[in-house]
């Protein structure tokens, strides 16, 4: 799932100090699983910007939404009324959902309300992690499930490297695994140690984000 | 010969190696370059030169590698995959053979949250091994990464590093494995401490016969001071100094006692692994502290340096 | 001194029998505090502590049971992490965070919590704080 976190508010707060009427939009797909923009974030960020504007701007009206997933027009056509009735939307989806807001609604002012960061998986309660970057070309096969492109600092195809220290990772051993270790694990565990004698060729970035930004056509699917 | 370079001739003939390092200042300040280049000259058979170390940005290794082919002393060129493409990776290579540099060393290098420049893009087009693949068919074929014949040739002697200490411990020597097969043709080991665990590493290394497919240089590392000791323990990845030998340094005193002390320890350390199996030379990691090379190299019986008599062919 | 709108939120097991404890003596709150029963800390939201200062509180104070004694098991823990991120949102839209405060309590500290009470009411800004958004919006009212 795509991971976000609400950015600080005085951020937000410095895009919307001087707004008449404000939208705000959550989305109940995958913000909402990591508690970042769902119903209940709409609500509490739409508090927090009331508190914090009372001062200077008393008289702001901010209207509270959610929308199932934005990253999908028919799902946002519903918010068309809302949108015409304010100055400014605050997106509480992810990157693509307040980019589709923009693309839907492009006489609108939308604003993001969060960082997007990564596609990952969560750990625990409150707890999620990075596991896939989208290069375009999976190689989970040959590690052992353990992608070495997404979850190794240096995206090491022959690891590890020398920084790898009781398993963890020199570039923040409190948060991250050294890959290469869990590959190496993983692999002894399945029986299949000595594909890690092979030598991982020099990969080709051209279908990651690095050689542009990506488009898939079904055509089949194309009326 | 792979490049003819000294360092080469030297393994070749079976003597044993010395290298050091010399690390460029951070800045275009040839001065200080100079100053390092005449207290290694004739104290060891090549210097490596660092880049960007500690992801931090100094005079390119590339460069400080040409100065030091105008000089007359032996460069080490450096290269790691942090900063570079392969496109900028081959063309750097292409600089440094016309520029006379004849031994390159392929390494990861240190991430960019360590150095000055941490909100740096990560580049890591390539990794180590890669690298020294790629370098291997821009040598032995004339081929670039890509495929395309190479307008002139590119005679590196190659090298790789490689860390005993490092986790996992089973895994270290089937990556030396891999570098070997990748055609490494020299490898030079991160600074030892730890004797045994060094000993056991290279027992396996020779059970394996990689000894023979690569020459093995063993780092070593004069410290000065128990402080400096201290810190490495605390803030450098990878290596350990054992309390035993912090005990050594802290009991020697302080300032020049200290400092003495530390390179009759390194100078001890190379005599050591001299007698290991399979090991071919020695790497002096003096950081910062060029003129410690000559007194070490000197307390281990291995001066003068042996200069190689080249004929006309360019061979030894 | 009854200067200051206070919001008590509270569980039901351990402050609100408390509370009662206060109401069957005859000892009524003060008139500006407003007393708020939850079912169990499990319920509290930071939403609510945002909505009582929208609404005018100067400052809020949480109570929860103490640990072990919560009949939800985790219901205290979670009211405290919810403090927490109350605590840092109010922070960041300039509220001062020592306007909300958090006590475990037990059924028996009725005359506890009337003293904690009187003494969040009597408390002053830190010494080198700046004026934050609460005190500003009070010296209008």
């Amino acid at each position: 799932m795509i991971v976000a976190e609400r950015k600080p508010l005085a951020e937000i707060l410095a895009n919307v100090q001087n707004v008449n009427k404000l939208l705000v939009v959550g989305c109940n797909t995958c913000v909402a699983v990591c508690l970042a923009g769902g119903e209940k974030e709409v609500a509490v960020l739409s508090s927090a910007l009331r508190i914090g504007l009372r001062d200077t701007n008393p008289n702001i009206q901010i209207t509270q939404r959610s929308i199932e997933r934005q990253c999908e027009e028919e799902f946002n056509a519903e918010l068309a009324d809302d949108i015409a009735a304010h100055d400014v939307v605050l997106s509480m989806a992810c990157g693509v959902g307040v980019q589709t807001l923009a693309e839907q609604f492009p006489t609108a002012i939308v604003y993001p309300a969060l960082n997007t960061t990564f596609m990952g998986r969560p750990e625990e309660r409150g707890v999620w992690s990075e596991r896939c970057m989208g290069c375009g070309n999976c190689v989970l096969d040959k590690f052992g499930g353990v992608c070495p492109v997404t979850r190794c600092s240096k995206s090491l195809l022959n690891g590890p490297c020398g920084g790898s220290e009781n398993g963890k990772c020199e570039v923040d051993p409190k948060n991250i695994d050294c890959a290469w270790q869990l590959i190496y694990d993983r692999m002894a565990r399945i029986g299949q140690l000595d594909r890690l004698l092979e030598i991982e060729p020099a990969k080709d970035w051209s279908t990651s984000r690095h050689g542009g930004p990506r488009k898939i056509v079904r055509k089949d699917m194309v009326l | 010969m792979k490049s003819g370079s000294n360092l080469e001739r030297i393994l070749e003939s079976g003597v044993f190696a010395v290298t050091a390092e010399l690390g460029p200042p951070k800045g275009p300040d040839l001065k200080a370059v100079d100053e390092k280049i005449e207290l290694l000259r004739g104290n060891c058979d090549a210097v490596n030169l660092t880049d960007n170390q500690t992801a931090i940005v100094r005079l390119s290794s590339a460069a400080t590698a040409s100065v030091l082919v105008q000089k007359g002393l032996e460069p080490v060129m450096q290269m790691t995959c942090r900063d570079r493409n392969r496109l900028a990776i081959q063309a750097d290579l292409f600089g440094a053979a016309a520029m006379g540099v004849r031994n390159l060393l392929c390494l990861t290098g240190d991430h960019q949250c360590f150095g000055n420049h941490p909100g740096a893009k990560n580049v890591y087009d390539l990794d180590s091994i890669q690298l020294i693949q790629m370098v291997a068919r821009m040598r032995d074929e004339g081929l670039t990464q890509g495929g395309d014949p190479i307008e002139g040739a590119v005679p590196l002697f190659i090298g790789g590093a490689a860390n005993p200490f490092g986790d996992p411990f089973e895994f270290r020597v089937i990556r030396l494995a891999k570098k070997v097969a990748a055609g490494v043709n020299f490898i030079q080991t991160q600074c030892i401490f730890d004797l045994p665990r060094f000993k056991e590493w290279m027992r396996r290394v020779v059970d394996q016969g990689l000894h023979e497919k690569c020459y093995i240089l063993a780092g070593v590392m004069p410290l000065k001071s128990a402080g400096a000791a201290r810190y490495i323990n605390a803030n450098v990845a990878g290596i350990k100094v054992p309390d035993a030998l912090v005990k050594r340094m802290s009991d020697a005193g302080r300032g020049k006692k200290a400092q003495a002390e530390g390179m009759k320890m390194c100078a001890e350390m190379i005599q050591e692994v001299r007698e290991i199996e399979g090991v071919r030379g020695v790497h002096i990691m003096a950081v910062e502290w060029e003129a410690a090379i000559q007194p070490i190299v000197e307390m281990a019986g291995l001066l003068p340096r042996p200069i190689m008599q080249v004929d006309a062919e360019g061979d030894a | 001194m009854n200067d200051h709108r206070i919001v008590l939120m509270g569980c039901a097991q351990s402050a609100g029998a408390a509370i009662q404890e206060l109401q069957d003596r005859g000892q009524a709150l003060p008139d500006n505090v407003e007393w708020v029963r939850m079912p169990c800390g499990s319920s509290l939201d930071e939403l609510h502590i945002l909505r009582a200062f929208e609404s005018g509180a100067d400052r809020v104070m949480v109570l929860a049971c103490y640990d072990g004694a919560c009949r939800s098991v985790n219901g205290n823990r979670w009211a405290e992490k919810r403090v927490e991120a109350a605590r840092a949102i109010l922070e960041e839209v300039g509220i001062a965070g020592w306007r909300l405060a958090f006590q475990q309590v037990a059924p028996t500290m009725a005359a506890d919590i009337w003293q904690w009470i009187a003494d969040f009411q009597a408390l002053q800004p830190p010494q080198d704080a700046t004026p934050d958004a609460a005190q500003g919006a009070e010296s209008e009212a």
